[in-house]
């Protein structure tokens, strides 16, 4: 049993980890973000179900296609959603993003159908016994993949010259731009790498959950309170904040209930504000005079 | 027609359709959609105090509506209270973990805020499953106690029209000023002795405490409630509403509410289109109707309704000290204050004594340190090193708003006056300072409260006439031209008849004759018994002109201090300003 719980806190919260990356990735370039994360996530998962088990296509294939249409979204929603409200002093961002979420799940319910499915994996067939504790291949699969993903990130903000132009515009979108970096081009890609890892959660999360138009939300907003909690200035904050709330929702889940499991989730994102306002590693923002 | 005769005739058009339809009809099917719209009201003339005067933005309302109809329903069945006890219950509860969840939430902002909200919610909703032995778990709460629906048409009529009426009158409160001032500008408010924290704890409190007489009465207008009807897209819905009708005015909301009700009946074909509906019409209101239908019907900005006329027999006085023997000398004292940024040292080693009823000028090169000095003393930042007291007692640490209302006003070198606000009312936020008065009193618009507002509004008058500028008064602030609006943030610092003014750069983008008002606006100042003036600025004839003390700041340090004269002549300031080797 306890095992199994470690398993599988470790296999969701590293996909906790990777969607609120997102948020952090769009926060640091644009301070806004995409509150339809989590419709992301859906999209990822309901179109490689289209691809892979709706129309049979070869995996490979599908997951070009799915990753594609992913990074697409979140173009999509930079486009229409963000971008005009970029100098707006009042979150409006926030309200147009869950706007297009909304959207996007009532779409996605009218091609896809309002029922949950279950996506065949070959690493879901045959569960792993290791003493009395079962858990798929998939689980092992997803964090390791995770984990690989968030390096390279990490190796894309730190190693590529286009990585260092996007943590310069994080840094100081004025200098920036003085130094002939294209704004709204960084901001776009943000989004577009933002909504990519959301899609690849999708797709990694799609065999453990069922995939269904209406999954989105409470994963974003639990990745969200990841990303809050971690602090969303702080990659690394965000990454330790992933697992620890997969491992923590897992347990409260296998001992107390699955109901108990959101409750207290939520509550802690709630007392972690209030120890630390701005996140566990997050800093805080110097007053502006 | 002009605008607010029009908007009285929608309004008796409104009631008499209220009244009509009730007698006309007795379709359960129209009446219950009606009362949908009135409950719907409630609530986003609630939700219009919290978004719509404070700017802030709660995606958790379903949490507190939710509250008031559990409170109610357990009430009314489990405990067989009287409707009334019950209702007043689940008010009550919503209304207290309202102020709670505004009390955690409301230390930040942003995103960690729509955070908070989201979080209280689910939290809300999970509980409603799972606490069975209460609330019934998944199934709810069945056979609540129901009233005639011919009857309880009234009681939610009558509810929706005080949520309209009350919000009305807060608006025209000092505290709808303090909610709007705080939106506007935190930091101004602060400096008049506001605390952002607690204005914005009450307004969502209120908001809280409105939505949840509206689930009060919905848990009695069902007969049943269950979980479905709390989730984070009806806390969305709230919000849409508001949108739709128009934020932060007073119809917004109910025309919100009649046409988020009444459009989904109208296109029962399109159910399965419902969220595209919601979402497209979130986005239509973003782009294209930034204050609403309310604000599209009625073009152009709203015109504030003049609040009284210009009375000369009580000349404003500037001096009011609250010193009985005389102010103490040094009124106000720094010393060895040092700020640092990181490794950058912004103030080092400062130390300065303001004497009362004095002109006190801190002059030096660009980034010298003179506004991050103003900022530590005014308590925006609080000094690595050093001390400041005030009239002998220590105020390191206090924040902006203590100390302001310790008598310290600002200006600040971009100005931050209240947009939304007239002339007349951004003066009056500074004569009210931190005396809002009771909340309730502010909401039913008692007589006393009106009272109070009306001698507020004829001092904030006798100032704007002192000041040269009671023509304005009407006018919103962001209409104001730049020089304008120095003066009247200079009006607004001297409301709270301060000990000590400090004025940041208050001559940059004057014009030359603009200058030479102020040069005599601040002697009058001195010589009329007014506060003592610390005076940051660069236009060295104004400086030099009314001046009694002048220090002067390079790299943070104090390379002189005494009269105009003597640091005219002083060789390190003409080397600070001219360069090394003149």
């Amino acid at each position: 049993m306890y095992l199994q719980l470690v398993v599988s806190g470790l296999a969701l919260g590293s996909m906790y980890g990777l969607v609120a990356l997102g948020y952090h990735i769009t926060w640091a370039t644009s301070r806004t973000m995409n509150f339809s994360q989590g419709h992301a996530v859906m999209a990822g998962a309901v179109i490689a179900y289209a691809t892979v088990v709706g129309l049979g296509w070869p995996f490979p294939l599908a997951l070009a296609v799915t990753l594609g249409a992913a990074a697409g979204f979140g173009v999509l929603i930079e486009r229409v959603a963000v971008r005009p409200f970029f100098r707006a002093t009042s979150p409006a961002w926030l309200l147009s993003t869950i706007a297009c979420g909304i959207i996007a799940e009532n779409v996605a319910m009218l091609a896809f159908g309002k029922d949950a499915r279950a996506f065949p994996s070959p690493f879901t067939r045959t569960p792993i016994l290791v003493g009395g504790a079962g858990f798929y291949p998939q689980e092992l699969l997803v964090p390791l993949v995770g984990l690989g993903l968030m390096a390279l990130v990490h190796a894309f903000y730190h190693r590529t010259p286009y990585g260092k132009q996007l943590k310069a515009v994080a840094f100081d979108p004025e200098a920036a731009g003085l130094m002939g970096i294209h704004i709204p081009r960084a901001v776009m890609t943000a989004y577009a790498l933002s909504a990519l890892l959301a899609g690849i959660a999708g797709v990694l999360l799609a065999p453990l959950l069922n995939v269904a138009p209406t999954m989105g939300t409470i994963i974003g907003l639990k990745a969200f309170a990841v990303a809050i909690i971690g602090g969303l200035d702080s990659a690394p904050g965000i990454v330790i904040a992933g697992f620890g709330y997969g491992l923590i929702e897992s347990f409260v889940a296998g001992y107390v209930s699955t109901g108990a499991r959101e409750i207290v989730g939520f509550a802690l994102v709630i007392a972690v504000l209030v120890v630390r306002p701005w996140g566990l590693l997050g800093d805080k923002p110097a007053r502006r005079v | 027609m002009n605008r607010a005769r029009v908007a009285r005739v929608a309004w008796i058009v409104l009631a008499a359709a209220a009244v009509a339809l009730p007698l006309s009809t007795a379709n359960t099917y129209y009446l219950y959609l009606a009362c949908s719209v009135g409950l719907l009201t409630v609530v986003t003339a609630g939700l219009n105090v919290l978004a719509g005067l404070t700017g802030q933005i709660s995606l958790g309302h379903a949490g507190f509506y939710a509250l008031g109809a559990y409170g109610a329903a357990v009430g009314a069945t489990r405990l067989g209270w009287p409707l009334w006890l019950a209702a007043m219950t689940g008010i009550v509860l919503a209304a207290g973990v309202g102020a709670l969840v505004a009390a955690a939430a409301l230390r930040v902002s942003g995103p960690y805020l729509a955070m908070v909200t989201i979080a209280f919610g689910i939290i809300v909703e999970s509980v409603l499953v799972e606490w069975v032995s209460v609330t019934g778990g998944p199934g709810g709460i069945f056979r609540i106690p129901k009233v005639p629906l011919g009857r309880y048409y009234w009681a939610i009529a009558v509810s929706a029209a005080a949520a309209l009426w009350l919000t009305a009158n807060l608006r025209r409160s000092a505290w709808g000023r303090a909610f709007l001032a705080v939106k506007a500008s935190e930091v101004a408010a602060e400096s008049l002795g506001l605390s952002a924290y607690h204005v914005r704890i009450v307004a969502f409190t209120v908001s809280a405490a409105f939505t949840g007489v509206a689930g009060a009465l919905f848990a009695f207008l069902n007969g049943y409630i269950s979980p479905d009807s709390f989730t984070l897209q009806t806390s969305i819905l709230f919000l849409l509403a508001l949108l739709f009708g128009g934020m932060g005015s007073v119809a917004g909301p109910v025309v919100g509410s009649a046409a988020l009700t009444l459009l989904p009946e109208l296109l029962t074909a399109l159910s399965d289109y419902r969220l595209i509906l919601y979402g497209s019409l979130l986005l239509v209101s973003m782009y294209w109707l930034p204050s609403g239908l309310v604000g599209a019907l009625a073009r152009g900005p709203a015109r504030a309704r003049p609040t009284g006329s210009p009375t000369r027999e009580e000349p404003w006085r500037f001096s009011a000290s609250i010193w009985e023997h005389g102010a103490p000398d040094p009124l106000l004292s720094a010393t060895g204050v040092g700020l640092s940024f990181g490794g950058v040292v912004a103030v080092a080693d400062v130390s300065l004594a303001i004497q009362p009823r004095r002109i006190h000028a801190i002059i030096g090169p660009n980034g010298a340190g003179k506004t991050s000095l103003l900022n530590v003393l005014t308590g925006y930042y609080a000094p690595d090193t050093g001390g400041i007291t005030l009239g002998g007692l220590s105020i390191v640490g206090l924040p902006p708003y203590r100390i302001a209302r310790l008598g310290v006003a600002r200006t600040f070198q971009t100005t931050q006056l209240f947009g939304d606000l007239t002339v007349r009312e951004n003066v009056a936020v500074g004569l009210a300072g931190g005396h809002l008065g009771s909340i309730c009193a502010a909401l039913l618009g008692t007589p006393r409260a009106r009272r109070v507002e009306a001698a507020r509004m004829r001092d904030a008058d006798s100032l704007l006439v002192a000041m040269g500028f009671i023509e304005l008064a009407d006018r919103p602030a962001n209409s104001l031209p730049g020089g304008i609006r120095r003066r009247v943030e200079i009006a607004r610092a001297l409301a709270g008849r301060p000990e000590i003014l400090m004025l940041d750069e208050p001559a940059a983008g004057l014009s030359p004759v603009e200058i030479e008002a102020l040069d005599a606006e601040l002697s009058a100042l001195r010589d009329g018994g007014g506060p003592a003036i610390i005076l940051v600025e660069h236009h060295m004839d104004l400086v030099m002109a009314v001046s009694d003390t002048i220090s002067v700041l390079d790299y943070g340090r104090v390379i002189a201090s005494g009269s105009p004269e003597s640091v005219r002549e002083n060789p390190q300031v003409v080397e600070a300003y001219l360069g090394a080797g003149t």
